[in-house]
């Protein structure tokens, strides 16, 4: 079985590489990929595709900054946003607005693995935690 | 409660509205004490991650898509898909004289009910090892109280010495008497007002051992009024394997802050063996290549890197260490023990056939030693212990050729006389250790033949008679040896003197 699970990560590692043109996921190659599982059927397909999926996610969410606010965001915020974290990662990242009611007030952008915490609620969690 | 308002009033007011990054993962899968997270692109080797519900983890496998981290602390609220963060930081432990008396986890959080621990100062749990220059040669004698010990296996400040046996051999016995000999060496140091005297802080770490043996530790250090200058690391073997993993490392910590304050420090690992075992659970869950009997590859590098922390400092303290290892049916070329043998500055090795026939503590002195030797032994142990080594060796030979003969000559026959008394009076009950002074005095009594007379059956009694004397009736005489730490040849009169006395009076 963890044989099995090796041979199929390696396969959807192999995938993702396809996947990735000039630094970024291409759809058309992700269209590729699939329509190769389905058509020769590797070994263990589902095992290959949920791998590929979570390495296909995670370089997805490197090009995202999810902003999530409370109170308004406006389009010239957000595109102030992407430009910055263009900036400080090298590489295209365009933001998307999330509400989420429960920060309180203020922002959390999430890109990728980094989350840039300013929310009300993020800092009475730390408060929280220090006491 | 106006304390916990003040706190957080003054946090509010350091509140500030700059962002925070943080690195972030999500658990994928968790079991047996160890997570397997996506994510944590930023985390570093032996980074503390942050896990939800207080619990933290360490960082050991970082691996292209995953970093599988050991998790310290409760797990059960813990699910696939929960939020890991990572903290920036090294684990860290609670480390000072507020230690003291107290009862504390891997972590260093208190476990004895007696509340917080006041500490200052934090030191992290993996530290590189004190390099070659920084150390001092072992000089200074660390007295364990046990006789067989400090006259021919002598153990000094800074030293690693293996506590090696089957189960049941008096291996926790050695080391909770060494504790209590501190301890008792401190209180009367301290009271004498002797500006050059160095108090020995002790650390025990119980690593896998029941709840109930880790209580009875603690209150037998407790009536013995050793616990005010102990520190006891418990990791019993309900906790999760990181935390058997982490708590030796946390003691030498805790160890290395008496060392780098100028001080002297204990610590006792009980026992590496399931240490090891610890760690190769972890090892095997983390997919780590297996080695010989499936333990992991580093398997010595865990401990090297342990030991090696225990040294005596240039200009600063020392830290002792007596790990113990349990062997299986007195097997001693077992993998764990040759490696600790290595790595120690000597072994005491207990053997189960001596302490079925009586002889306990049930050291093979045979096959124990001490690579510092008489380096660090007191010229007065010296004087009158030095060659009874060498005359347990001779025993030992003869014993094993006269049990095929009955003709034997008078000189054989009083050297294994004499070397039967020997073994009797290294007899010693437990929790009982002899100040060094009354070690000399009785040993001085066994050179100079106070014993020949004895019936070697009762030569455990004459020895009990003998300590009580010297207590009770020559304490300056006592006083004398200890302050001196020589014998001269006014202090060997008085010696000589008090024996008979005491042989005048004693009857068997």
């Amino acid at each position: 079985m963890a044989t099995h699970a090796k041979i199929a990560e390696q396969l959807a590692r192999q995938l993702f590489k396809l996947s990735v043109v000039d630094g970024s996921v291409s759809a058309a190659q992700v269209a590729g990929v699939l329509e190769y599982v389905d058509k020769h059927r590797p070994a263990n397909p589902v095992m290959v595709l949920r791998a590929y999926h979570r390495l296909v996610s995670a370089e997805v969410a490197r090009g995202e900054a999810v902003v999530e606010h409370a109170g308004a965001v406006s389009d010239a915020m957000l595109s102030a946003i992407a430009a910055a974290m263009t900036r400080q990662y090298g590489r295209r990242v365009v933001a998307t607005a999330r509400p989420s009611a429960a920060l309180l007030a203020g922002l959390r952008v999430r890109v990728g693995d980094d989350v840039y915490e300013s929310s009300i609620a993020g800092q009475l969690a730390a408060l929280a935690a220090a006491v | 409660m106006s304390t916990v308002l003040e706190q957080i009033e003054l946090q509010i007011a350091k509140l500030s509205n700059k962002g925070v990054k943080k690195n972030t993962g999500n658990i994928r899968t968790i079991a047996d004490g160890v997570a397997k997270i996506d994510g944590l692109s930023d985390v570093m080797y032996n980074e503390m991650v942050q896990f939800p519900g207080g619990a933290i983890g360490i960082a050991l496998n970082l691996e292209e898509d995953e970093v599988g981290c050991v998790i310290l602390g409760d797990i059960a609220n813990l699910k696939e898909g929960d939020e890991v963060t990572t903290t920036g930081r090294l684990l860290s432990v609670p480390v000072g004289k507020g230690l003291l008396g107290r009862t504390v986890d891997a972590l260093g959080n208190p476990v004895d009910g007696k509340g917080p621990v006041e500490a200052k100062e934090f030191y992290p749990v993996e530290r590189i090892a004190p390099g070659v220059v920084v150390r001092k040669s072992v000089s200074q004698a660390l007295f364990t109280g046990i006789m067989a010990i400090d006259s021919m296996i002598p153990i000094g400040r800074g030293q690693r010495e293996l506590i090696i046996g089957d189960r049941g051999t008096g291996k926790t016995t050695i080391t909770i008497d060494t504790i209590i000999n501190q301890a008792r060496i401190n209180k009367v140091g301290l009271a004498s007002g002797d500006p050059k005297f160095r108090p020995v802080y002790s650390i025990y770490v119980a690593v896998g051992q029941k709840n109930s043996n880790i209580a009875r530790t603690v209150s037998a250090l407790e009536a013995a009024g050793a616990l005010e200058f102990t520190t006891i690391v418990a990791a019993p073997a309900a906790d999760n394997p990181a935390n058997l993993y982490i708590a030796p490392y946390s003691g030498a910590a805790m160890g290395e802050w008496y060392m780098e304050n100028d001080m002297d420090a204990l610590i006792v690992y009980d026992d590496l063996s399931k240490h090891a075992v610890a760690y190769r659970q972890i090892s095997l869950i983390l997919k780590r290549p297996s080695g010989r009997e499936a333990y992991p590859g580093d398997v010595f590098y865990l401990h090297s890197r342990l030991l090696e922390r225990a040294a005596r400092l240039e200009g600063k303290g020392s830290l002792t260490a007596l790990p113990i290892i349990e062997t299986l049916a007195g097997d001693v070329s077992a993998y764990i023990s040759t490696n600790v043998i290595s790595i120690t500055d000597g072994q005491i090795f207990l053997e189960t056939d001596l302490f079925n026939q009586g002889i306990r503590p049930a050291i093979s002195v045979g096959l124990s030693v001490s690579r510092v030797g008489s380096a660090a032994q007191i010229k007065a142990t010296k004087q009158v212990g030095g060659k009874l080594k060498g005359e347990l060796a001779q025993f030992r030979e003869l014993a094993a050729f006269a049990q095929f003969g009955s003709d034997l000559d008078a000189k054989t026959k009083a050297q294994l006389d004499r070397g039967n008394r020997i073994v009797e009076l290294f007899k010693q009950p437990a929790f009982s250790p002899l100040p060094i002074e009354l070690q000399v005095a009785v040993l001085f009594a066994m050179q100079k033949g106070f014993f020949e007379a004895v019936d070697i059956k009762k030569v455990v009694d004459a020895s009990v008679s003998l300590k009580s004397f010297f207590t009770t009736r020559k304490d300056p005489l006592l006083a004398e040896i200890r302050t001196k730490a020589a014998l001269d040849k006014d202090l060997e009169a008085k010696l000589q003197a008090a024996c008979e006395e005491w042989k005048s009076s004693y009857s068997a």
